[in-house]
């Protein structure tokens, strides 16, 4: 014993804290931590470790260890630390201990934790393992119908709540989560019959621009197939195509209440590389009107004013056959559709404009073949 | 369930009340089978006529025998018992001689309804849906179904469980539990079960009246809703968020119209966007009820402001052009009236226009004092049911 004591007379205490690091040495004495680190390392901090396995002591029985991983998780959870709770109730149901309570209770708080994070399925999932062991586990099924709630199952939300209040048909909660949920599936199941409405809408009335523009007779471009059959179902498929096809001013074929279609329009001016767009023609109004109104004003592009209605003239392109047809102005859109050698593309008739007699036109003539309508 | 028939039967011969003592040993338990078939057959027969349940009604051991005849165990034949007592039942005058034979007997005939593997529950749930009708025998199975309690679970509770759950007994669907119920909420305490507003109770009645299967289980359904929309105390807890009864009253009487989208708007979710296909309840008796039990809901200042905002006037609209039946017409007219007569601002322009006559419009709120005393006398009794009688004045 005075050999212990004369020892610290002659050397100097070498367990001390060093002056000028001592804070952080202090964090390291378990008594003073004021955060418990995520990995306990034994050669950092054995005395830690120790504690750790007085805590989780092997010898102890699996139901004692899964009560201590229990507690710790209902800590860390009231610290709102879910991800450090679920860690803690994962590793209190691997001891996989006899009593189906606690372990109902593992699984049911480690749903909450689940659900705090996000985890709806997962959650569900535990809720689920908590009632196997225990059907009548009311705080699994409060937390199983508030997973259904935010995964919109409706539905199952309103039978999970039925079921919690066949335990105790007065719980608030229940009642509250299932008039949520019966309204929010109301709603969805109104939702589900006007977006059949809207498509049952859409679907004839595509079969009827597709009857009128049969009754014209106007053809749809690669629509000619070799044998009949296929070329009605053809182009019915190629009609539906060309009606989703978005051009890039949303205009598509429409039919009127007179029943008189209108188209959207392309005029091609070659000459300059321009073009313009006529979101709705009106199959019985003729070209010249539409010219009148575009022309009115020179184009920005028309350096040499030269575009004016009446020096105008209208073509379409046969382009399997590379020939013109040319289309006297005064001629309505239908008369052009209704040519047997016109085939519309995309749903979106193009012409081709330009001024009669220019040089630029001429020398474009002249290595195809033009007809007259 | 209407009279139970059966085929071929043979005739009693001379003297029938010493015949029908004669069965009694036959239906004793422990007697072969084949021969308590046959008696039970000879019952059954004499269940279908007038003069056979009269002089059934004189046996009360035969009697008491059949009632545990229907409520024993295969092989014993208690199939044809059970039908046999639905036809008693059926008979109001058979159910004092009936609950006097047998005291038990809504607590035997509730154990076997709420029994899920028991095969003849229907025929036990029609048997106490008829008996439930009179007073009497309705008071004897309310005392039956509080002493049905189960810890936790109320008889009534376990009513409601067998009605709502599908499947709850395999064989058999139990429609006749809607009308049991129906005869039952003309009863405060059943009501105020149903009605509690700390339970869930009344919204989960409400998905069946479109309960495709049954019009026994709706009609039960919808007339067990009116009964309740008598409780004008719960009619603010009964139109609002936490029950919201009024479109499951209306979707039922509502068609394929396709309104537009400004009307769409105003009708509640479920009433929004239905199908082409979409039909309208197809018992007159049940829409008649369904429009009984809005017009109720309309007593108050405040539920008639509700029942407005909620687009109630379009569906009645329509429902008023399609309706063909005269009497169901007219309740629906009278709904309307109620509706549409309060409103201020319609009408009034034009009203101010003609020139009203002082005696007439003396006349006018004559019939208007007379009208809202009728309504007022109306809301204090229970309108009668059509499966039974009427229910207690509150």
């Amino acid at each position: 014993m005075d050999a212990f004591l004369e020892k610290f007379r002659s050397q100097p205490y070498r367990g001390g804290f060093q002056e000028n690091q001592w804070e952080e040495e202090f964090e390291k004495v378990p008594l003073f931590m004021k955060k418990a680190p995520s990995e306990i390392d034994p050669k950092e901090s054995p005395d830690l470790a120790c504690l750790q396995s007085i805590i989780f002591d092997e010898e102890r029985s699996p139901e004692e260890q899964a009560k201590t991983y229990k507690d710790e998780g209902n800590d860390y959870f009231k610290e709102k630390d879910y991800k450090k709770a679920v860690i803690s109730y994962t590793e209190g149901l691997k001891k996989k201990c006899a009593d189906p309570d606690l372990n109902a209770i593992l699984y049911t708080n480690r749903a909450a934790a689940q659900y705090y994070l996000g985890n709806f399925r997962s959650a569900l999932n535990d809720v689920t393992a908590a009632r196997k062991l225990k059907p009548c586990h009311l705080k699994a099924i409060v937390r199983g119908a508030l997973c259904h709630l935010e995964l919109k199952h409706f539905a199952e939300a309103v039978n999970w709540c039925d079921e919690g209040l066949q335990v105790d048909a007065k719980e608030k909660k229940l009642l509250e989560v299932r008039a949520k949920a019966d309204k929010l599936k109301r709603t969805e199941q109104r939702d589900l019959r006007k977006a059949k409405l809207k498509e049952k809408k859409e679907q004839s009335q595509n079969e009827a621009l597709l009857q009128a523009v049969k009754a014209r007779n106007i053809r749809l471009s690669e629509a000619a197939c070799e044998d009949e059959d296929s070329a009605s179902g053809g182009l019915a498929e190629l009609f539906l195509d060309g009606l989703s096809s978005e051009n890039p001013y949303g205009a598509r074929l429409s039919l009127d209440d007179q029943g008189r279609l209108s188209w959207p329009v392309l005029f091609l001016y070659p000459e300059h590389a321009q073009s313009d767009f006529i979101s709705a023609f009106h199959e019985d109004s003729r070209f010249i009107d539409h010219l009148m109104v575009m022309f009115g004003e020179t184009p920005s592009w028309d350096l040499e004013q030269k575009y004016c209605p009446n020096d105008l003239e209208v073509y379409f392109e046969d382009e399997d056959r590379a020939e013109l047809y040319r289309v006297p102005p005064r001629s309505t859109l239908l008369r052009a559709l209704q040519h047997p050698r016109y085939f519309v593309k995309s749903l979106t008739p193009a012409f081709l404009v330009c001024v009669r007699s220019s040089l630029f036109w001429k020398n474009y003539l002249q290595e195809r073949k033009v007809h007259q309508i | 369930m209407g009279e139970v028939g059966v085929g071929g039967s043979g005739s009693l011969g001379p003297g029938p009340e010493v015949a029908a003592a004669k069965l009694l040993p036959f239906l004793a338990p422990g007697t072969r089978v084949d021969l308590q078939t046959a008696a039970v057959r000879h019952v059954l027969a004499l269940t279908g006529s007038g003069p056979g349940r009269e002089l059934l009604a004189g046996q009360a051991a035969l009697l008491r025998a059949l009632a545990e005849l229907a409520a024993a165990p295969a092989p014993a034949p208690a199939r044809d018992a059970a039908r046999a007592l639905v036809n008693l039942a059926a008979d109001p005058s058979l159910h004092e001689p009936l609950l006097a034979a047998d005291p038990g007997l809504p607590a035997r005939l509730l154990g076997r309804v709420l029994d899920p593997q028991w095969p003849w529950a229907e025929e036990a749930a029609a048997s106490l849906s008829n008996l439930s009708r009179e007073p009497a025998p309705c008071a004897a199975l309310m005392a039956a179904l509080a002493a049905a309690e189960e810890p936790g679970v109320s008889g009534l509770e376990r009513l409601v469980r067998a009605l709502c759950t599908p499947g709850y007994n395999p064989r058999a669907p139990l429609h006749y539990l809607g009308p049991l119920l129906s005869n039952l909420s003309q009863r405060p305490a059943a009501r105020a079960f149903l009605l509690d507003p700390d339970r869930c109770v009344v919204q989960r009645l409400l998905p069946l009246t479109q309960h495709p299967d049954s019009s026994v289980r709706r009609g039960g359904v919808v007339g067990t809703l009116r009964n309740c929309c008598f409780e004008h105390r719960h009619h603010q807890w009964l139109l609002g968020p936490e029950v919201d009864i009024l479109p499951f009253l209306l979707l039922p009487l509502a068609g394929p119209e396709d309104f537009s989208e400004e009307e769409m708007e105003r009708l509640p979710v479920d009433l929004q966007y239905l199908p082409p296909d979409k039909q309208r309840e197809p018992n007159a008796d049940i829409r008649k009820m369904l429009i009984e039990a809005i017009m109720l809901l309309t007593a108050t200042a405040p539920g008639r402001q509700q029942v407005r905002d909620k687009g109630a006037y379009l569906i009645l609209r329509e429902l008023h052009n399609w309706e063909p039946e005269p009497d169901v017409r007219a309740a629906c007219e009278k709904l309307i009236q109620v509706l549409i007569g309060d409103e201020p601002e319609r009408g009034m322009e034009n009203l101010l226009e003609v020139q009203v006559p002082e005696d007439v419009e003396q006349q006018l709120q004559q019939l208007d004092r007379q009208e809202q005393e009728q309504l007022e006398q109306e809301c204090q009794e229970l309108a009668p049911e059509p499966w039974g009688e009427r229910a207690a004045p509150t």
